[in-house]
């Protein structure tokens, strides 16, 4: 082995990243060749020079940030963000279908072949066949339900079809069903999954404004992360700062604000001054305010309003 | 539990297998526990390589906020604690190019709890028992600072994980998604240029 090869060894011998045979012949030539012991011996030099180096931490650094970390988690009341976001939407969705109910009988349900079995074929004229009735895959809401002189049933239903289409999020009819699909309100699980499709292109306007509805409007504060996360690119724009400024004052979830805050600080803006100030009066999540303060700091503006 | 960051490293461990399996179905105190196996290891990762307090909690912050929001997403095709420190690593890495970029990092750093000496970590001695070894101490510290300062980041990162963090190179390969081939080759390039600076020292 020459030694031009051996020196490209030796500090991965050193750290024990050769080979069984690798690490033999290293060895047996650095046992036979003055020079490279010296580089071996270098290696170790180097090694235990750098082991003296320390990076000396506050006390408190470990302290501070578990507790920063457990404000943010306690903000979104320390449960599965996935499944404590959709319960958050699921109770306003309980007043929400009160809401909607109409006076009359209704029932939304999947009927499939149940509702196919109890309607029987050529059952009279006017009144729904076998072969009108709902099949699978379509929902019904019933609007009313009456028994006739004859001893029938009359029902009146609306349908609502499920459809499966597929393509390329760039493909423009899939992009209307998904920007559709951000304003699903009865389906906060749809919102998230629409607004993380929609994020890779907030380019487009109609996206972003989307975007930036569903962070400062929807209810769920998964939907509103998601488009936080599809804003990053678009942190500089004027329309988009405004719209974070908002979210920090006004979002009441600390995990929005805490990622609202670092899109809003990455670059410094003397006309954000003013909200960081305020932020920094009133804001209670400690590492919003660190960034804000830190942010300020980094602009040469006061930290306090005066 | 120990922090498993440190001592399991990439090997599977079937007991944060299982506290991964509960925090995905929303076992808070299952998460917690997972943080505090591995949050001593990713802030002494993240104040290793960025020398300030206040960034190192930034990355903590983000890190596992990411990971508790990503969680449900983990399929265990790798280890949690790769998949952790592919999270941790591409945060420290973004913070080490903008530093590029900015080439401003002063020997003494302010923090919310005073300056700090970013080379006082050499001085073992005290300075009535040693004056003069402290004063070289001190200044090889700054030496080490600077030649660190030459790598890129990338090689910066693979020199922290292997030497200071002790993982092997085939894992840190998996974790900065290249191969071992590439990672011992980066690693390689680092100590050259480590050598190449501080020849004369060593």
């Amino acid at each position: 082995m020459t030694c031009d090869a051996v020196r490209k060894l030796i500090p991965l011998y050193y750290y024990g990243e050769l080979t069984p045979e690798e690490e033999d012949q290293a060895e047996a030539h650095v046992h036979e060749c003055g020079p490279c012991a010296r580089q071996m011996e270098g290696a170790r030099a180097l090694a235990a020079a750098l082991d003296r180096r320390r990076t000396e931490s506050p006390a408190s650094l470990l302290a501070d940030c578990r507790a920063d970390l457990s404000a943010a988690l306690d903000g979104a009341a320390r449960e599965p963000w996935w499944k404590l976001w959709l319960g958050e939407a699921g109770a306003t969705l309980a007043g929400f279908t009160r809401w909607r109910q109409p006076l009359g009988a209704v029932a939304l349900i999947a009927v499939g072949f149940f509702a196919a079995r109890i309607i029987p074929a050529g059952a009279g004229s006017g009144v729904s066949t076998a072969s009108l009735a709902p099949s699978e895959g379509v929902f019904v809401n019933v609007r009313s339900a009456q028994p006739d002189n004859t001893g029938r049933v009359r029902i009146a239903y609306d349908e609502t079809r499920r459809r499966e289409v597929f393509g390329t999020i760039d493909d423009p009819v899939i992009q209307k069903l998904v920007l559709a699909g951000v304003h699903e309100e009865n389906d906060p699980g749809v919102r998230v999954e629409s607004v993380g499709l929609l994020k890779d292109r907030a380019g487009s306007g109609e996206v972003r404004d989307a975007l930036m509805n569903a962070l400062l409007h929807d209810t769920n504060p998964g939907v509103r992360l998601q488009a936080l996360e599809g804003l990053k690119p678009l942190a500089a724009e004027t329309p988009v700062r405004n719209a974070l400024s908002q979210a920090l004052e006004f979002d009441d979830n600390d995990a929005v604000r805490m990622q609202a805050v670092d899109l809003l600080t990455l670059r410094h803006d003397e006309a954000m001054v003013g909200v960081l100030q305020n932020l920094v009066q009133k804001e209670d999540n400690s590492y919003v305010r660190s960034k804000c303060t830190k942010a300020l700091k980094e602009m040469n503006a006061s930290v306090g309003t005066f | 539990m120990q922090d498993a960051a440190g001592t399991a490293g990439a090997r599977v461990n079937p007991e944060v297998d299982s506290l991964v399996r509960a925090a995905q179905r929303g076992d808070q105190d299952a998460f917690e526990q997972l943080v505090r196996a591995y949050d001593q290891s990713v802030l002494r990762l993240a104040m290793n390589l960025l020398r300030s307090p206040d960034d190192a909690r930034d990355v903590y912050q983000e890190a596992f906020l990411r990971v508790y929001r990503n969680l449900h997403s983990f399929r265990f095709d790798c280890s949690f604690h790769t998949w952790l420190y592919r999270i941790v690593t591409n945060i420290c890495l973004d913070q080490l190019r903008k530093r590029k970029v900015r080439k401003e990092e002063p020997a003494v750093v302010e923090t919310s709890e005073g300056a700090i000496d970013r080379t006082e970590g050499f001085e073992e001695e005290s300075a009535a028992a040693n004056p003069e070894r402290m004063t070289w101490n001190r200044q090889l510290g700054q030496r080490i600072e600077d030649a660190l300062e030459e790598l890129t980041p990338r090689e910066r990162m693979v020199f922290e994980l292997r030497h200071y963090q002790g993982l092997r190179l085939r894992n840190i390969g998996e974790i900065l998604g290249t191969s071992e081939e590439a990672a011992k080759n980066c690693f390689f390039r680092a100590t050259q240029k480590m050598r190449t600076e501080l020849g004369d020292l060593v």
